[in-house]
């Protein structure tokens, strides 16, 4: 049996994947998939607790919103990184150091 | 079934004349896009001008429904003096922003005055809304644009990075906070932050999990709003970006942002759950390092443009105060919305027009410049007198407003917290006045290197910037035109 508690668990997995590529990874791309698989955890999470919520479904409307709005920073992101690899020649993050204090 | 779904249908065609500023942007959006695709070869500025009139005629359905409270879309569109205004503040600053983009980057440039009211239109959003799937949109809508516009003109290096970083932060901010808006709505099982029913289930909920979710839920905020442990984006995007960019980047997205956070800490922090009194505290920790962190690391920074960047973190955290002691008037909140976004984009104007005079953003390069363009620079200095908060000018009244407000609220609160704000409050504007002075101190009282004659040619925008350091005065001398306008 599957219960609320196992998507919980298989989520709260996910984000930690997630923040874990965003912190470690030192490739832009990387970091962009990191952040799309803490976006997935959480709308895993409105999935599975949408399911209590029989009224109006909030949860599903606010994981199709999600789902949507990811995309589009993914390929914003993209085109960004892009135009930064035509300046720079790496998508390193750490390899730039035109701004700092 | 089916009378249920009619009941539906009319309550949501009932809802649409609340809805008809966003409407025309969405229309001058659409239409905006066209015409950079089509008509620009036949008329060069046919985009502005699209864009400029869409504006116009937002701000005309937005002076009608000044006054009317009413909600929408079952209960998820607010419209109420708070979002009125927050929302002509915000058409006013695009107005301007769009003028400013037309002026410095003429050629190429159809698209950003879409983008441009894709932002506005999230930043409408945020400001009429109490349901988290319409914040988390308006969030998202504006981040997205701003990547977009921080990185549309891209030339160089420096802008490159800065439209980067700025893309990378805000995505892992947003995908924290929609994290812990997941946790929020599998306590509470509702969307609307202002009903009972979310607000029973933040209470009855286990404390370790709440505090988690709604610290998930700040990351998002305080990313837009730029406070203390989220301002780290603000320095180098601020410089990277070109400067009529900045000038968006720190005025619209803050009211919209700021609206939203005083309608949550308002909600929020009149209940008796545990939480109210953590986020108060949480709120005055945050005002303060904002403050603190926001001015002190102002002190050291040796371009305009940074500088600014950390001088409105400084005024987040002032604001911050402002929404720790909003209850029911919101008149001083405005008053200093509008004081902050007249200075932010009237100094902006000026870093520009010397931008295009010397190349350089560098606080250095203005030495000796005070003789050659004394009226730009005494005009600048007024501005700088108005963001440190010295009468006769409208940052005083601001502040003076906003420490008034929580003096009224004294009365019924503990004490301690209250007077740290206002002690570190008195304090910053202390420590502001060494850096923004140090703009007439290299203008008027340093030698400069080079000798060129070559002055700046009058155009609209140095009108604009001139007109804005008048209302800046004036408003400073007679507080009580904007303040009846805001009651």
């Amino acid at each position: 049996m599957i219960t609320l508690t196992h998507f919980l668990l298989v989520s709260a997995c996910i984000f930690c994947i997630g923040m874990y590529a965003v912190l470690a990874k030192r490739n832009a791309i990387m970091i962009l998939v990191g952040i799309e698989l803490m976006i997935n955890a959480a709308i895993l999470n409105f999935v599975a607790f949408s399911k209590y919520d029989k009224t109006n479904y909030g949860g599903q409307i606010f994981a199709l919103f999600a789902i949507v709005l990811a995309a589009a920073a993914v390929a914003v992101g993209l085109a960004i990184i892009l135009n930064v690899y035509r300046h720079f020649n790496t998508i390193n993050p750490k390899n730039m150091h035109e701004l700092k204090d | 079934m089916n009378t249920a779904l009619t009941n539906i249908l009319d309550q949501i065609i009932n809802s649409v004349p609340l809805f008809k500023p966003e409407l025309a942007l969405i229309t001058g959006f659409v239409i905006s896009i066209f015409s950079s695709l089509f008509l620009t070869k036949i008329y060069k500025h046919s985009t502005y001008i699209t864009t400029l009139l869409s504006l116009i005629a937002v701000g005309y359905l937005l002076f009608d429904q000044i006054g009317q409270t009413a909600t929408g879309f079952s209960e998820s569109w607010i419209v109420d003096p708070l979002s009125s205004y927050a929302r002509i503040i915000i058409v006013l600053s695009a107005f301007v922003i769009t003028i400013f983009i037309k002026h410095r980057h003429s050629c190429n440039n159809g698209d950003v005055y879409s983008v441009l009211l894709a932002a506005v239109l999230g930043t409408h959003v945020l400001s009429s809304t109490s349901n988290w799937l319409l914040a988390f949109i308006g969030i998202e809508m504006v981040s997205i644009a701003s990547y977009i516009l921080v990185g549309y003109f891209s030339k160089n290096k420096i802008q490159a990075e800065a439209a980067m970083k700025y893309a990378l932060f805000g995505s892992v901010c947003a995908a924290v906070m929609l994290y812990g808006l997941s946790l929020v709505y599998g306590l509470t099982g509702d969307l609307n932050f202002e009903a009972t029913a979310h607000l029973q289930g933040l209470m009855d909920a286990p404390e370790l999990i709440v505090s988690l979710a709604l610290l998930f839920v700040f990351v998002g905020i305080g990313f837009k709003l730029g406070f203390v442990p989220f301002h780290v984006w603000t320095p180098d995007v601020y410089q990277g970006a070109p400067t009529s960019i900045t000038a968006f980047l720190s005025t619209i997205p803050k009211v919209g942002a700021l609206i939203l956070f005083a309608r949550l800490y308002r909600s929020w922090s009149s209940t008796d759950f545990y939480f109210s009194e953590l986020l108060e505290w949480y709120m005055v920790v945050v005002a303060i390092a904002t403050m603190l962190i926001g001015n002190l690391a102002a002190l050291r920074q040796q371009d305009a443009k940074r500088m600014m960047a950390y001088s409105s973190i400084g005024h987040t955290g002032f604001l911050l105060m402002a929404i720790y002691a909003y209850q029911d008037s919101a008149a001083f909140l405005f008053f200093y919305i509008s004081a902050y976004v007249l200075m932010n984009l009237a100094a902006f104007l000026f870093i520009d027009q010397l931008e295009q005079r010397t190349g350089s953003t560098a606080i250095n390069s203005y030495a000796g410049l005070g003789k050659k363009m004394p009226i730009l620079f005494t005009a600048f200095s007024l501005v700088c007198i108005s963001l440190v908060g010295l009468p006769p000018t409208i940052g005083f009244m601001g502040k003076l407003m906003v420490f008034s407000a929580l003096f009224d609220f004294t009365g019924a609160y503990d004490n301690t917290a209250v007077i740290l704000l206002l002690a570190v409050g008195a304090l910053t504007s202390v420590i502001s006045l060494f850096f923004y002075f140090r703009i007439p101190l290299y203008a008027f009282l340093r030698k400069s290197e080079d000798h060129a004659k070559q002055r700046i040619a009058p155009n609209t925008l140095l009108y604009v910037s001139y007109a804005f350091t008048i209302l800046l005065i004036f408003f400073g001398l007679f507080p009580s035109f904007l303040i009846d306008l805001f009651n």
